[in-house]
C-alpha cells in the first residue's frame, strides 16, 4: 500500500533541493499544493489501486491543471487559474499519481531553449550555463535533477525529444491522437502532442500508457488500441529490423553526435538487430514546412487572448481595438510576436497558396517518405535527436533560424504523426546526446521495447570520445 | 521575398498587435529571413498527387452534458457587469449593429 | 434609362438542436446571460471542438429540402477576425468545401409568376455571442449564451430581380425550413438573419456590376424597404455620373434609409483554412440515403396533393398549406369534420377556422370540436353566421360540448315546424298588402316576408325551413 503522503513529502524535498541550486525547473510547486494533493488522494481509492500510485508527476506550463495556475510562460496568462483540467492531468490523476507542479517553457511552447520563458528560463541542470533545451525545458531540467522521476510534457516540432536529449533523459512524443489535447493550450493544432519524459524509458512509458486513449473532448484522438504497459526488458532484438536514414547523417555531423550515434548501433548490432541504410528523401523540407504550418495555426489558437474574457488585459485603452493591440503587445514575447506575424502573412490573401497549401502538400511528401520506409519491414529508424548537445544561454537568440535549425531532427516526426522517443546514449565532455527512435504510426510499443533493450545495454553517462 | 515595412504595418494590423517602430524594423530583416528560408519548398515539384486527410469525424450526440466551470465567467473576467463581459467601447470596430 | 436590379441573398438560420455545434451547452435562447457556457464556447485556453451530429443531420435535410447537391465529404475551415463577441478570434465555419452546393427554390414572384432561385451553396458554422452596445454606458457588453449555436448558411446566386422578389424568396425560404423543422426561422427572434447584395444595370444587360451590402434587417418587410431604398440610392448616384463603391450599408428601420457603416470599410481578409481539429466530415451514401428518404413531404408537394385531392385552386391550396400544422390540421378537418367536399372543408378552414389562431400557425381548436360546430350547421340548428360567433366560444370554454355553448349564447336555430308555421301565419296575417302583391306576382317580395318572418323569430328561425313554410302558406291560401 502505498504512502501517499510520504511520497509527497519525499519529492517536496526533491523538488526543493533541485530548486535551491538555481535550475528553475518550476514556476508553481509548492510543498502545501503536494500535500493537499495528498491527503484527498489518501481518502480516494486510485491511491493504493492505481498505476501510477505514489508517482508525482511534473506538468508542464502549456497543460492545464485544477491546483496550479497555467501561464504557459506568458505575461498575457500571468495567474491564470483555468476552470478545467486537461484530460492528461484527468488521467493521471484517476491513477494514483500527484502534480508536483508546473514547470518553465518557452512562451506558449514556442522555442527551443526555454530561454523565451517570460519568467525566467529553467537551467540544464548538468551544466546550467547551457539550456535545458525546449520548449519544455522545465520538465526536462527537473527529471535530470532528480526533483521527480516523471513529467509531461509537449511537442509541436520536438519540444519533448530534443529537452531530453540536452539534459540527458527520456522523452516520449506519441503518435498524433494518441493522447487527448483538451486542456493543452493550443499552439500548432496539426502538430501539438502531450508527451512523456522519465529519468527511464519504462517511466516515461508508464507515464504514456496511463495518459493515453480515446477522449470525446478531442475529435482528432484515435479510437482503436489503447497503448499498453511496457513489458520487461526483452533481451535479444533478432528479427528487429532498424533503419537508418542518411539524411539524418550529414557530413561534418557534431563529432560527439557522430561518436555517440554510432556505439548505440554497435549495440543494436549486438542485440540481433539487422542495420539497414534508408531515405527519406523529403528531409530537408521538414524545417521549412514545419516553420510555415505552426506559425499559422498559432496565429490563428492565439487569436483567443484578446483581453475580453479572461488574461491580461491593458486597463488604459479607449477602445476595443487599443485594448487588443495594447494587451497583445505587451503580453507576448518576442518569438511569440515573431511567431504571429508569420503565421499571419503565410495565410493572407495572395501568400496562401505558395505558403501554407504548399506546406501541407510538402507535408505528406515527408509522411509518405515515413510509411513508405516502414512498408518496406523497418520495425524503426534510429537517428541522432539533435544536431549538437546542448547550446549556450544565449547563443542562439540573435538568428531565429539558428534556433530553429535545433530541431532538424525532430521535427519530421511530429508533421509525420508518428511515434518518436530519445533516451541518453553518452556523454561528450560532459554533455548528455541523445539517440532518438522513431516508429510507424501507433507503433510506440515497438520503439520502447527497442529502447529499453538499447538502454540496458549501455552507460548513458559514459564518454563516447 | 522581402517584407516591407507596410507589410508589417498591414499584418500587425490584422493580428492586432501593436509593433513599435524599433520592433517593425527588425521584424522587417527577421521576417524577411524567415520567408527567405522557407521558400525553399517553392523547390519541390513532386507534390501534385497526394492524398487528402483519410480521416473521419467523430459526431457528439445532442445531449445536453457541459464540461462544468469550476471559476465562473464573473471569476474569470477582466470585467463583468450585470452577467455580461464588458469590454471598452468598439471605436474603430464599430460595425453599427442595432441591437434591442 | 431604365435599369434592372440584381439581387442575391445570404441567410443565416438557427438550427433547432438541444445543444451547440461544437459543445454540449443547452442552445436555448432566453436563459440568463452567461449561463450556458463552457470552456469550448467561451474560448478558454484548450479548448476543443467537437460536432454536433443533430446539427449535421438538420443541415443535411435543409439541403435536400432545397434540391442541393448533398457532399459526402466537407471541410471545416476557420474564419478569423477580432470581434468581441467571437471568442476565439475565429468562426469555425465551411469555405473551400461546403456541405451542400447547387440547389433551387422554387417560388411566386409577385413580378414575374413562378420561378426559381439557383441556391448556390449551403454550410454548417457556429454563430458568436450576443453583444450590447446600451447596457452599461460606454461600454459593450457581452452574453456567450449565442456563441457556438449551429447556424446553417444559404447562400443565393443573384438571381432576384426586385425588393419585392427578394420578400417572396424569404417567405418560400421559411415555409420550407420550418415544413422540415429545421429552424423556426424567425427573424424578430434572430433565428434567421439576412444579409442581401444589390446591385443595378442597365435593363437587357447581363454584366453584373458593383454591388453593396445591406445588413441590418429585422423583418422581411425590413428587407424589401432596405432594398428598396438602396436600389434608388444607387439609380440615384449612377444617373448622377458616381461610381457605385463596394461598401457595407445598414439599414435604419425608423428612417427607412441604408447608411454607410459608420467605420472605415475594410476588406476583410479572413485567412481561411482547414479547421485542424475536426477531421473532414464524412457521411456515407447509406446515411444519406436515410436522410433522404426521411424528408417530410415539401410545401409545393403538399398544395399539389391537396389541389388534387380536395379539388383545390392553387392559391386556395396554398392558404391551407401555409404550414405543416395548419395542412395537418386542414387533412384531419377534411377527414372527420364531416364538412362534405373539400372545397367545403376549405371554406371551414380557410374562413373560420384560421381567424381563431393566435400565431398564423396553428389552429387552437381540435377537430373534433370544430366537427360538432359543423354538424349543427349542417343539421340546421345553427346558422353558419352564428357558427363564427360560437367557435370562438369553443376555444375559451374546453370542456362544453358546442351545443352546450349554442344554447347558452342564444343561438340555437329552431326548424320546430309548429313555431315556424305560427310565425309565418302571424306574419302574413300581419302584412295582407304584401301577400296579395306576391300572389298577383311579385315574387320578390318572397325576401321581405322571409325577413320579417326572421324578425318575429327573434333571428332563431331556421331560414331554409322558413322559406319552405313561407312558399306552402302562399300556395295553399287563395284569397
Amino acid at each position: 500500500m502505498t504512502d501517499v503522503r510520504a511520497a509527497a513529502r519525499d519529492a517536496s524535498a526533491r523538488i526543493a533541493a533541485c530548486e535551491a541550486k538555481g535550475t528553475h525547473a518550476f514556476l508553481a510547486w509548492s510543498e502545501a499544493a503536494l500535500l493537499a494533493q495528498a491527503e484527498a488522494m489518501a481518502a480516494s481509492p486510485a491511491a493504493g489501486a492505481g498505476a501510477l500510485s505514489g508517482e508525482v508527476v511534473a506538468v508542464k506550463d502549456v497543460i492545464a491543471d485544477a491546483t496550479f495556475p497555467t501561464t504557459c510562460g506568458s505575461r498575457i496568462l500571468e495567474g491564470w487559474r483555468s476552470p478545467f483540467e486537461a484530460t492528461a492531468v484527468r488521467r493521471l490523476r484517476e491513477a494514483g499519481a500527484l502534480v508536483a507542479g508546473k514547470t518553465a517553457c518557452d512562451e506558449f511552447a514556442m522555442g527551443s531553449s526555454t530561454e523565451w520563458c517570460a519568467f525566467g528560463p529553467a537551467r540544464n541542470p548538468v551544466d546550467p550555463s547551457r539550456v535545458p533545451g525546449g520548449s519544455s525545458g522545465g520538465s526536462a531540467a527537473a527529471v535530470a535533477a532528480g526533483a521527480v522521476t516523471m513529467a509531461l510534457g509537449s511537442e509541436t516540432g520536438g519540444s519533448v525529444r530534443q529537452p531530453a536529449a540536452f539534459c540527458g533523459v527520456v522523452g516520449i512524443k506519441p503518435t498524433y491522437g494518441r493522447v487527448s489535447r483538451y486542456g493543452l493550450v493550443a499552439f500548432g493544432s496539426s502538430l501539438d502532442q502531450i508527451g512523456t519524459f522519465g529519468r527511464d524509458v519504462t517511466s516515461a512509458a508508464r507515464l504514456l500508457a496511463a495518459i493515453s486513449g480515446r477522449d470525446d473532448r478531442d475529435g482528432t484522438t484515435l479510437d482503436r488500441i489503447p497503448l499498453g504497459e511496457p513489458g520487461p526488458v526483452a533481451a535479444s532484438l533478432a528479427g528487429t529490423v532498424i533503419g537508418v536514414p542518411r539524411e539524418y547523417f550529414p557530413e561534418g555531423l557534431h563529432a560527439g553526435v557522430h561518436a555517440a550515434t554510432r556505439r548505440a548501433l554497435e549495440r543494436l548490432k549486438d542485440l540481433g538487430a539487422e542495420i539497414r541504410g534508408v531515405s527519406l528523401p523529403h528531409t530537408k523540407y521538414a524545417v521549412p514546412t514545419y516553420y510555415i504550418v505552426a506559425p499559422a495555426e498559432a496565429s490563428s489558437n492565439l487569436a483567443r487572448y484578446d483581453g475580453v474574457r479572461y488574461g491580461l488585459r491593458d486597463g488604459g485603452a479607449s477602445d476595443v481595438r487599443a485594448m487588443y493591440r495594447a494587451t497583445r503587445g505587451r503580453g507576448f514575447g518576442a518569438e511569440v510576436r515573431r511567431r504571429i506575424l508569420l503565421g499571419t502573412y503565410v495565410l493572407s490573401a495572395g501568400y496562401y497558396d505558395a505558403y501554407y497549401r504548399k506546406a501541407q502538400r510538402v507535408r505528406e511528401l515527408i509522411r509518405a517518405d515515413f510509411a513508405r520506409v516502414f512498408a518496406a519491414g523497418v520495425h524503426a529508424l534510429f537517428t541522432p535527436t539533435t544536431p549538437t548537445p546542448a547550446f549556450k544561454f544565449g547563443e542562439n537568440l540573435a538568428d531565429p533560424i539558428a534556433m530553429y535549425l535545433s530541431d532538424v531532427y525532430v521535427c519530421t516526426a511530429n508533421l509525420a504523426w508518428v511515434p518518436a522517443l530519445s533516451l541518453p546514449i553518452g556523454r561528450d565532455q560532459g554533455l548528455p546526446i541523445g539517440g532518438q527512435l522513431i516508429g510507424a504510426m501507433e507503433g510506440e510499443g515497438t520503439i520502447v521495447r527497442i529502447a529499453q533493450a538499447l538502454e540496458h545495454s549501455l552507460d548513458a553517462t559514459a564518454e563516447v570520445r | 521575398m522581402s517584407v516591407t515595412r507596410t507589410d508589417v504595418e498591414k499584418i500587425a494590423a490584422l493580428a492586432e498587435l501593436a509593433v513599435d517602430e524599433a520592433t517593425a524594423a527588425e521584424l522587417e530583416r527577421q521576417l524577411t529571413r524567415i520567408l527567405d528560408y522557407v521558400a525553399q519548398l517553392g523547390e519541390v515539384k513532386d507534390d501534385t498527387g497526394v492524398a487528402g486527410d483519410e480521416r473521419a469525424a467523430r459526431l457528439r450526440r445532442d445531449e445536453i452534458a457541459p464540461d462544468p466551470l469550476h471559476r465562473t465567467p464573473r471569476d474569470i473576467a477582466p470585467a463583468f457587469q450585470g452577467g455580461l463581459f464588458t469590454v471598452p467601447r468598439l471605436g474603430e470596430l464599430d460595425r453599427g449593429d442595432d441591437v434591442p | 434609362m431604365s435599369w434592372e436590379t440584381v439581387v442575391g441573398l445570404e441567410v443565416h438560420v438557427q438550427l433547432l438542436t438541444r445543444t451547440k455545434m461544437f459543445c454540449a451547452c443547452s442552445a436555448r435562447f432566453g436563459d440568463p446571460p452567461n449561463t450556458n457556457v463552457c470552456p469550448v464556447c467561451l474560448g478558454l485556453p484548450g479548448a476543443l471542438p467537437v460536432p454536433n451530429e443533430q446539427a449535421v443531420r438538420l443541415a443535411v435535410r435543409a439541403a435536400y429540402a432545397l434540391g442541393c447537391a448533398v457532399h459526402g465529404r466537407s471541410i471545416f475551415a476557420r474564419k478569423n477576425y477580432f470581434y468581441p463577441d467571437l471568442p476565439k478570434g475565429y468562426q469555425i465555419s465551411q469555405f473551400e468545401e461546403p456541405l451542400a452546393t447547387g440547389g433551387a427554390l422554387a417560388f411566386v414572384s409577385p413580378e414575374r409568376g413562378e420561378m426559381t432561385v439557383r441556391i448556390k451553396r449551403l454550410h454548417l458554422e457556429e454563430d458568436a455571442g450576443k453583444s450590447f452596445h446600451d447596457r452599461v454606458p460606454g461600454m459593450t457588453a457581452v452574453d456567450f449564451n449565442r456563441s457556438g449555436v449551429p447556424l446553417v448558411e444559404i447562400v443565393t446566386d443573384p438571381d432576384l430581380r426586385s425588393p419585392a422578389e427578394a420578400r417572396a424568396y424569404l417567405t418560400a425560404l421559411k415555409q420550407v425550413l420550418r415544413y422540415v423543422e429545421v429552424s423556426d426561422c424567425n427573424m424578430e427572434e434572430g433565428s434567421l438573419r439576412v444579409d442581401a447584395n444589390l446591385s443595378i444595370r442597365p435593363a437587357g444587360a447581363s454584366e453584373l456590376r458593383t454591388r453593396t451590402e445591406v445588413k441590418n434587417m429585422n423583418s422581411f418587410s425590413g428587407v424589401e424597404r432596405a432594398l428598396t431604398a438602396e436600389r434608388a440610392r444607387q439609380i440615384a448616384a449612377t444617373e448622377r455620373g458616381e461610381r457605385i463603391e463596394q461598401r457595407t450599408l445598414l439599414f435604419d428601420a425608423a428612417s427607412g434609409e441604408v447608411r454607410p457603416m459608420r467605420s472605415k470599410e475594410e476588406s476583410h481578409d479572413y485567412r481561411y483554412f482547414p479547421e485542424p481539429d475536426i477531421p473532414p466530415l464524412v457521411l456515407s451514401e447509406a446515411w444519406l440515403a436515410t436522410e433522404r428518404s426521411a424528408l417530410p413531404e415539401l410545401p409545393a408537394a403538399r398544395r399539389e396533393r391537396f389541389e388534387h385531392s380536395f379539388g383545390l385552386a392553387g392559391p386556395e391550396s396554398a392558404v391551407v398549406t401555409a404550414t405543416a400544422a395548419i395542412a395537418d390540421y386542414f387533412e384531419g378537418f377534411a377527414a372527420k369534420a364531416g364538412a362534405g367536399s373539400g372545397k367545403e372543408a376549405w371554406n371551414w378552414v380557410a374562413n373560420d377556422l384560421l381567424g381563431l389562431s393566435g400565431d398564423g400557425e396553428t389552429i387552437p381548436l381540435a377537430v373534433e370540436r370544430a366537427g360538432e360546430v359543423v354538424q349543427l350547421v349542417k343539421a340546421g340548428k345553427l346558422s353558419r353566421q352564428a357558427a363564427k360567433r360560437v367557435l370562438p366560444e369553443l376555444v375559451a370554454a374546453s370542456h362544453d360540448t358546442a351545443l352546450e355553448v349554442a344554447e347558452r349564447l342564444g343561438l340555437l336555430q329552431v326548424s320546430d315546424t309548429g313555431a315556424i308555421d305560427t310565425w309565418v301565419r302571424e306574419t302574413l296575417a300581419a302584412h295582407p298588402a304584401e301577400v296579395a302583391r306576391y300572389r298577383a306576382g311579385e315574387v320578390k317580395l318572397m325576401g321581405f316576408l322571409v325577413g320579417q318572418v326572421m324578425k318575429r323569430s327573434q333571428g332563431k328561425a331556421d331560414p331554409r325551413a322558413v322559406n319552405a313554410a313561407l312558399s306552402a302558406a302562399l300556395v295553399t291560401t287563395s284569397g
